[in-house]
């Protein structure tokens, strides 16, 4: 995989070039891809040793509350490392899944992308929005919305995700579980 | 008006005889409980509506003017503090034209403001002033003092607030009663008390409530089947139960299933620190609670609260099933520690929860696909005619020197669900507290 991350001069800051822009469409897509396919393990592949992985549940607030919608520390989805997201993943190769199977039908959208430079050379901060699908057995059907923000880094390897917080959009999840990763 | 008020008392699901649907001394439960409208509607009225509902952890009400928004069966309701310290609650609907009048889950205010016509509440309820309220001048009705949020009796056993809108329940402590023996093994195992880690988890599954309460109550049979793609990922072999040393036991349709392993539970969640906390500590939760009840602390169990506040010991999460109607409920998960207990271990509950006893945790995800399908088959009226078996443990009751209730040997037994289930259509059947028996 490419790594052209060339400041731009005329700019005067570090900013995504196309190319760039195109491995880290790539990279997003192929992400969502290996979920739809459920191939965890290629998946971890595209994630640094250092990765964490944040998924707050969302709390209705009023505007004027000194507290947030979302806050670190509080009860959520998913605040995991790495090992932890494997030990999760490591349930649904189990035959004894039983609601893994019949398996799921999974789509993961993937839109809205923004490639932007952050304070550290060889790092950037990528925005995008995820849908994911769900249909199980006849007619269990859940949708689920989110914005997403990414630490993409630069290794030798090619790009990496080292770091994603996902935003849901729902307070109350509008199903009985969350069996994937967004 | 009254009439109006009173129309179940005359609907066909109040003349239903509840202990034959629920036939415990056979073993043998009827799935139109599961199923029919009418039965729920019942439900709201002559269980929720009466008994003690959990609303809140005091950790939710540091300060005054602290406030959660919640639900007892389908009323919505405002938990708040007030300048007095006192934790009030009432109903979640203006005294004008019924709208909601706090959106927020969760927040600090001095009072609740009816976004409609501006009709604004304190934090005990009453009504503080309207928008324009001289166009009331002259309006006899309008009297301030009566037009306040219906309140509910608020009750607080060791940092859980309950609130019931019934004025003839029993006392708190009196609705818990010997149960709170066992509450205490995670109330009281340390002097500081606990607290709610701050936030909960939100999720929304397609069965009737009973199934999620009965779950808990006493269903250790379904861990080591449902669960055993978590329990070989996590501990990398099946859990057995402990046939000679594990329990049920029951007071009043609250129960709880235990053995006195210590850890068990506590192991699911795949971080060593609470292990050792729980072995470090074993001596102190004795000095509190004794050596057998010291043995609960984390072991593998699992508890219900009637009618649908549930918890696991070694895991520390705590939930409630709200019903949304006969065949969907809103789970909402906390999750319990010890107020003393360092930082890094309090992270270790809140992650690890999350990981296990959440709707993305490795456990939890089983559990909603069962109760649903549960549920859900009872659309057909052949398979809603075919009873259920609850008949596990029959002959399981025995008497202990030290647990209080009705003590059933083994965990694996329908002893507790079919407890639940009787003190269900106690109430069911009951037209006052004063009909309900004590079990």
């Amino acid at each position: 995989m490419s790594v052209n991350t060339l400041e731009s001069p005329a700019a005067g800051a570090r900013q995504a070039s196309l190319q760039l822009f195109h491995d880290v469409q790539q990279l997003l897509y192929k992400d969502a891809r290996l979920l739809d396919e459920q191939r965890y393990d290629d998946w971890f592949e595209l994630m640094t040793e250092d990765f964490r992985f944040w998924v707050p549940v969302p709390q209705s607030r009023y505007r004027r509350d000194s507290k947030g919608i979302y806050e670190h520390g509080r009860m959520a989805h998913f605040d995991d490392s790495l090992t932890e997201l494997k030990l999760r993943a490591s349930r649904w190769k189990e035959a004894t899944a039983w609601s893994e199977d019949p398996p799921t039908r999974h789509v993961h959208y993937v839109t809205n992308i923004e490639v932007e430079p952050t304070e550290t050379a060889g790092e950037w901060l990528v925005r995008s929005v995820v849908i994911s699908l769900r249909n199980r057995n006849e007619d269990e059907e859940n949708w689920l919305g989110a914005r997403r923000e990414d630490l993409v880094r630069e290794t030798s390897a090619g790009l990496k995700l080292a770091g994603r917080k996902v935003f849901v959009t729902q307070s109350v999840l509008m199903a009985k579980n969350f069996n994937t990763f967004l | 008006m009254a009439d109006i008020l009173q129309a179940s008392q005359t609907s066909p699901a109040a003349d239903l005889d509840y202990h034959r649907l629920v036939d415990v001394d056979n073993g043998w439960i009827d799935r139109r409980i599961f199923w029919d409208e009418g039965i729920y509607q019942l439900e709201l009225e002559r269980i929720f509506a009466r008994c003690w509902a959990f609303v809140g952890h005091e950790s939710q009400f540091a300060d005054p003017g602290d406030f959660v928004t919640t639900y007892i069966g389908q009323d919505a309701v405002i938990a708040a503090k007030d300048r007095h310290g006192n934790v009030n609650v009432f109903l979640n609907s203006c005294s004008h034209r019924g709208n909601r009048v706090c959106f927020a889950e969760a927040g600090n205010t001095r009072r609740f403001t009816c976004n409609f016509h501006g009709w604004a509440f304190g934090l005990d309820g009453g009504l503080l002033g309207a928008h324009e309220e001289e166009h009331y001048a002259n309006c006899a009705t309008f009297d301030k003092s009566k037009l306040g949020l219906h309140r509910a009796r608020v009750g607080i056993y060791k940092g859980l607030v309950f609130a019931t809108f019934d004025a003839e329940a029993p006392s708190l402590d009196a609705y818990l009663g010997d149960y709170r023996y066992y509450l205490d093994v995670l109330l009281d195992n340390d002097a500081g008390g606990t607290e709610f880690i701050e936030g909960n988890v939100k999720s929304r599954l397609g069965c009737n409530w009973k199934f999620a309460a009965e779950n808990f109550v006493g269903d250790a049979y379904h861990a080591g089947w449902t669960h055993a793609s978590a329990a070989a990922a996590i501990f990398k072999k099946d859990v057995k139960v402990n046939v000679e040393r594990s329990y049920q036991a029951n007071v009043n349709g609250h129960g709880t299933e235990f053995g006195l392993d210590l850890i068990g539970n506590a192991m699911g969640l795949a971080e060593p620190e609470v292990v050792e906390y729980l072995k470090e500590n074993e001596a102190r939760f004795a000095e509190r609670l004794g050596k057998l009840r010291s043995r609960m602390v984390g072991g593998m169990s699992s508890s219900n609260v009637f009618p649908n506040l549930a918890y696991l010991t070694g895991f520390n999460t705590w939930r409630t099933w709200t019903p949304k109607g006969p065949h969907e409920i809103e789970l909402h998960t906390w999750v319990l520690v010890n107020k003393d207990m360092p930082e890094r271990l309090k992270e270790a509950y809140r992650r690890g929860v999350s990981r296990t006893f959440s709707p993305t945790g490795m456990f939890e995800s089983d559990d909603g696909e069962n109760w649903e399908h549960c549920t859900r088959s009872n659309a057909g009226v052949v398979t809603r005619r075919q009873k259920l078996h609850y008949g596990l443990g029959m002959d399981s009751r025995i008497e202990h020197e030290e647990f209080p209730g009705a003590i059933h040997k083994v965990q694996l037994n329908d002893a507790n669900q079919r407890a639940f289930y009787q003190r269900w259509a106690d109430l069911m059947s009951a037209a006052s507290w004063a009909e309900v028996p004590e079990r």
